[in-house]
């Protein structure tokens, strides 16, 4: 495939985006300033820029727990994510869902389950919309190699299949479920690109330390898919860099493995590609890290001068 | 007009649906088969394939994927062919359904029905006859309705597949075939409000279910024996009309709550505790619980209606408030 500097600067742009908004949370976290469990997915972010610089308008998105960036991809606001991942009441949730429900239903996103699982259904009713409604969009739905063992993902994919909903599945197999590898739980070697064939669908594997290989194999399903040829299966492979959330030492795993991997960067190669190609100059890097930075810092600053929700308003949003 | 409760709900389903096209069906066997008991007959004829769907076994998607079909402009009303199958699917309607929107903020309502058929019906064993509404109270998020009449199952299922909130819809398979004349007019009911079903002075019988009608049996006898019962239903479990409650309450001073959910950590073991806590110094005696044995219910029919309360052990239980 031939690649526009249009597209492989947008990739590169997006990819950037992802690595510094990763850095941040791990550097905020690292501070104290974010309550609960953050799981990074930094070294992970070809997996979202690759699929959704796929994306049209009126799609639906199912998002992970990993990459919490790539909500801004979709048009949410830093300052919105930042305000919830901070609990403070600027955020969509008001600070009651947290980093992980971090979710605009005007930007099509569905909402997530930290029940692993059990949202991936929520993808598959979404698509039921689309078919109802007619038209093209799809939904795409992540998940990781872990959760690909749970009955409901079963459950969800064999209905959107039966029914041909316009679902892109999306696993990222960052090898990893919190400590057990990939290969302890699952009997196959591509978890999820495996078993499409057990459901009749499309199942592809992609570098997925690769955002142009996402980005081809994305592009090639979800054509498919917008044609109404029913749902279909994009398997990216990656690695957890750090642990499974922050603060595991991840002392279960082979560092020496961790740094082969770790050295696949796929911001590193993007940039690299594209400098080679002449298709961006070490100053627009520069600027656009600059930028990118000078946005968190306000949108970090934001949050935290936002206010705390009050405890009366404890029941808000409980019932429509 | 002269209904069964089964075609009272079947009507709902259909007037909502010529009503508003947003509404869509789904659930196993609701389609050409008209649902296990033949509540959605003639549904998918007049309604059309895309919008009456049979699924799979697979209840946690049915489940899930009402909630993706509601977020996005659908109006779900989905199937889970016997209550006792929402556990199958519980951390979908536990987690999912009643905590959506509060984590993900008010751009998001969910405006979905999950409708199931409870309870005991001779020989269906420990687990095709559960009732099981009060797990589902102890959930925020969730609405939960469990009719006892023809005309209560209509306008609720009405009510609830118009709400934006989630609606756990309970029906009795008891139920199904009784008889009733209903208003040909169109009408709701809004949730969180009772019914007296009978008003009487000397006791508050709040009962649930197919024990309305066994508190009713049972309220015949005692009107005999000098012993005056009002009965309440609450219609809805979840919200839970006190004010209603609490009026009978003051005005009769007893009160037995009567459910087909087996005794621990049952309905009435939450109504008695919210009833003590808020109107003790109304009460003349402790509130008293009749409720199924704490079994699995059994296959046996003589074992089944022993575990399982009838008007006898209603109005036993009122007696014995009164020696």
């Amino acid at each position: 495939m031939a690649y526009t500097k249009e597209l492989s600067r947008k990739l590169y742009r997006d990819l950037l985006m992802l690595r510094l908004f990763e850095k941040r949370l791990i550097d905020l976290y690292a501070a104290g300033k974010i309550p609960g469990h953050i799981h990074s997915g930094i070294g992970e972010e070809a997996a979202f820029a690759g699929t959704l610089a796929t994306k049209k308008e009126g799609d639906y998105f199912k998002m992970s727990h990993r990459d919490i960036g790539a909500s801004s991809l979709l048009g949410v606001s830093l300052e919105t994510m930042f305000a919830e991942i901070l609990g403070k009441t600027a955020g969509n949730s008001g600070g009651r869902g947290g980093i992980n429900h971090i979710s605009e239903l005007s930007r099509g996103m569905l909402g997530f389950s930290g029940t692993l699982g059990c949202d991936i259904a929520v993808a598959a009713g979404a698509g039921l919309t689309i078919q109802n409604r007619g038209g093209d969009n799809i939904v795409y739905v992540y998940f990781g190699d872990g959760t690909t063992s749970r009955g409901p993902v079963h459950e969800a994919i064999n209905l959107a299949a039966a029914w041909k909903l316009p679902v892109l599945f999306v696993c990222e197999n960052n090898q990893f479920a919190i400590s057990t590898p990939v290969s302890e739980g699952v009997p196959v070697k591509n978890t999820a690109a495996d078993r499409a064939p057990a459901y009749g669908i499309p199942g592809r594997v992609a570098d997925g330390t690769d955002a142009f290989a996402v980005y081809e194999a994305a592009e090639e399903l979800t054509r498919e898919i917008r044609q109404g040829g029913g749902p279909a299966i994009l398997e990216c492979k990656a690695y957890r860099w750090r642990g499974h959330f922050e603060g595991d030492q991840a002392r279960y795993r082979d560092q020496a493995e961790a740094d082969r991997w770790i050295k696949k960067d796929c911001v590193q190669k993007m940039e690299t590609w594209l400098l080679e190609k002449k298709m961006i100059t070490e100053t627009e890097i520069e600027e656009m890290r600059a930028e990118f930075e000078a946005k968190l810092d306000a949108a970090v600053i934001f949050a935290e001068n936002s206010p705390e929700p009050a405890p009366e308003t404890i029941y808000d949003y409980l019932y429509a | 007009m002269l209904v069964t409760y089964g075609q009272a709900i079947g009507d709902a389903m259909k007037e909502e649906m010529r009503r508003d096209e947003a509404v869509v069906l789904f659930g196993e066997d609701v389609a050409e088969f008209g649902n296990i008991f033949g509540l959605t007959r003639g549904m998918v004829e007049e309604f059309g394939k895309q919008r009456v769907r049979n699924t799979p076994i697979s209840e946690t998607a049915i489940v899930g994927s009402a909630i993706g079909a509601a977020v996005t402009g659908l109006r779900p009303c989905a199937e889970l062919m016997y209550s006792d199958f929402t556990m199958v699917a519980f951390s979908e309607l536990f987690h999912c359904c009643g905590k959506w929107r509060y984590m993900h903020g008010p751009e998001y309502k969910l405006p979905l029905v999950i409708r199931s058929a409870m309870g005991s019906s001779f020989g269906a064993g420990a687990e095709h006859s559960n009732c099981v509404e009060s797990l589902f109270m102890h959930a925020p998020g969730l609405i939960i309705a469990s009719p006892s009449t023809a005309y209560d199952a209509k306008g609720l299922l009405k009510e609830a597949i118009r709400s934006d909130n989630p609606v756990l819809f309970f029906e009795h398979k008891q139920l199904y075939q009784v008889k009733e004349e209903i208003p040909d007019e169109e009408y709701t009911i809004p949730f969180g409000v009772a019914d007296v079903k009978r008003r009487g002075t000397d006791v508050t019988i709040i009962a649930v279910g197919l024990m309305v009608r066994r508190a009713l049996e049972a309220a015949e006898k005692l009107k005999e024996e000098g012993i005056d019962a009002e009965v309440i239903d609450p219609r809805t479990l979840a919200p839970f009309d006190k004010d209603t409650v609490f009026e009978s309450i003051r005005k009769t001073h007893r009160v037995l709550v009567a459910e087909e959910s087996n005794k621990t950590a049952g309905i009435g073991a939450e109504l008695a505790a919210l009833i003590q806590e808020e109107q003790y110094d109304e009460l003349d005696g402790p509130v008293v619980r009749v409720a199924a044995l704490d079994v699995p219910i059994p296959y046996n029919i003589a074992l089944e209606r022993f575990a399982i309360p009838d008007a006898e052990d209603i109005a036993s239980a009122v007696r014995a408030m009164f020696a």
